[in-house]
């Protein structure tokens, strides 16, 4: 299996520079070794799409990524800096060049879709001028066709408009990496591969790189350049849709097998 | 360690030809402690971020206007029933003596050292305390607290020590909100069975108070805010188990922030008189 992962690992996505490294990383639960050894890279304007199972450490290693998570050993590195030696002031410009789109959308609540595009902003741009800022989350809301919800409450938002949303409120940083974690979880088919397009949309666009986690093969399909498997806190296979999909390895191919 | 003490126990154990020793009675003393360490490394966060800016003025000033104004209603009705009750209760033993007209110093030394404080705090805790403690534990199991962070906002800051600083700061001022309502419900209940006029009440109420009574219960609803604040929030901050996390966080606020105003209560009453003797 792994001389076949280095096989395919041979033919990879690989025409940019390398803006995450991950080496020998390992992370641990309460003796439960969730990531063992993982290892693995993603290129510039690349999207990379991670497989595996439910509870397997996939949605841990990306939070690893933007140090909402610390790992117990390895080597991490986001835009060639090691994000465990990063202070708080580091840890702050990374999280504006890296974007984290999450499983439950995270939306505030408590504020409507304007104040929650307005919230990473504030905070994070020296724009004060209100009709600027009000331009830019016109602009992102649009980039994901939902001007019309401006004013909205999440609580009055469908499952596919807060993923957009919770999409706009990363894209108005205008990160240079994009995490998404399960982005296509819990919608129907034809909201999925919306979303699955806008993934892609996003990538032309901002020349992005993203690293998505999904059990969705369609989305999968669409939205990557390379896939990885992850399998007991190892990354058994890589390569790109068709190759991990035709792979001659029974435990490869029956990811991709519809019953 | 946990293997050395079953060592120890099971070699006691044995001579008595009793079953191993059972480690898990130690289990609560273990969740007890750990809720003690946990709160104090969750207080000594929040007074190193109190002080490092930035300052966040506006969420601040947003959670004591919440704070105030939701609670105001409530404690202003219980205010105004507690010292009417306690006015009515104590006449007839009052009248037996034929103190009545010191019926209004007696009530106003009851409610502002000790009945209005912690009523206030108890009303506060049950509102504001499970409040904080279900809004951060709902925020925490849908990851808006992990957002914010991935945002460039410190969630301690941003959450915690606004809210903490609310509650330290709106208590207080609840609290003398109270005792004036409380005030005015003991006139109505003195007017009940006789005449006094609001001036001469007044008079006759603070006239029985002294800066002893004042200062330590003042002194005493600024810790009995924060014991609020900070349990809601830690428990909040740290909720678990998706939605049934989110109850037992809003559950254990109350339950905990209403045992800590007691004892902080018990503890300041000792202290004030310490303070009192040594001052005489």
């Amino acid at each position: 299996m792994i001389e076949q992962k280095e096989n395919i690992i041979n033919n990879s996505f690989n025409n940019g520079e390398i803006v995450i490294e991950i080496e020998h990383l390992k992370k641990s639960f309460n003796g439960n070794n969730v990531l063992k050894d993982v290892s693995m890279t993603v290129n510039e304007s690349e999207n990379v799409v991670i497989l595996g199972k439910s509870g397997i450490g996939k949605s841990v290693l990306i939070k690893c990524i933007v140090g909402l998570i610390y790992p117990d050993s390895g080597l991490l590195k986001v835009f060639g800096k090691e994000v465990v030696a990063m202070n708080s002031r580091e840890l702050n410009i990374l999280r504006t060049r890296v974007g984290f789109i999450f499983q439950g959308n995270a939306l505030y609540d408590s504020m409507t879709v304007r104040e929650n595009l307005e919230f990473p902003l504030r905070r994070n741009k020296t724009i004060t001028d209100p009709q600027v800022i009000e331009g830019l989350i016109v602009d992102a809301l649009e980039n994901v066709g939902l001007v019309d919800a401006i004013d909205k409450m999440p609580s009055e938002l469908s499952g596919g408009m807060k993923k957009r949303i919770g999409v706009a409120r990363t894209l108005i940083l205008k990160p240079e990496i994009i995490l998404y974690d399960e982005p296509t979880t819990g919608l129907d088919p034809l909201t999925s591969r919306e979303i699955s397009n806008l993934i892609l949309k996003i990538q032309n666009k901002y020349k992005a790189s993203s690293i998505i986690i999904s059990h969705d093969l369609n989305c999968a399909k669409i939205t990557s350049n390379r896939m990885l498997i992850l399998h007991e806190g190892i990354m058994r296979a890589e390569g790109t849709f068709d190759e991990l999909k035709n792979s001659d390895d029974e435990w490869i191919s029956s990811y991709f097998k519809i019953d | 360690m946990n293997l050395n003490i079953k060592k120890i126990f099971r070699n006691k154990t044995t001579k008595s030809n009793h079953k191993e020793f059972d480690l898990s009675r130690f289990k609560n003393v273990e969740t007890f402690l750990n809720e003690i360490g946990g709160l104090s490394l969750f207080t000594s966060k929040f007074f190193r971020e109190l002080f490092r800016p930035p300052y966040e003025y506006k969420e601040f000033l947003k959670q004591s206007y919440t704070i105030g104004l939701s609670t105001l209603p409530l404690i202003g009705i219980t205010a105004f029933i507690m010292g009417l009750v306690l006015t009515l209760q104590s006449r007839p033993v009052m009248a037996e003596f034929g103190a009545e007209s010191w019926l209004p110093g007696m009530v106003s030394v009851s409610i502002v050292r000790e009945i209005g404080p912690v009523i206030t705090a108890l009303i506060c805790a049950g509102k504001i305390g499970s409040g904080i403690g279900a809004e951060l534990g709902s925020m925490r199991v849908t990851e808006q607290i992990d957002a914010m962070e991935v945002s460039g906002t410190n969630p301690m800051k941003y959450l915690v020590v606004t809210r903490v600083i609310a509650t330290t700061i709106m208590i207080p001022i609840l609290v003398f909100y109270s005792d004036a309502i409380s005030f005015f419900g003991s006139y109505i209940a003195v007017n009940m069975h006789g005449f006094i006029s609001f001036p001469l009440f007044i008079n006759q109420a603070f006239d029985s108070l002294h800066y002893f009574d004042l200062v330590p219960a003042t002194i005493k609803t600024f810790f009995f805010g924060f014991a609020i604040g900070i349990i809601g929030c830690y428990k909040g901050y740290f909720s678990e188990n998706g939605t049934e996390g989110v109850g037992k966080a809003a559950n254990s606020a109350v339950v905990i922030s209403s045992l800590a105003i007691f004892i902080i209560d018990l503890i300041a009453v000792q202290l004030s008189e310490i303070f009192h003797v040594f001052t005489m």
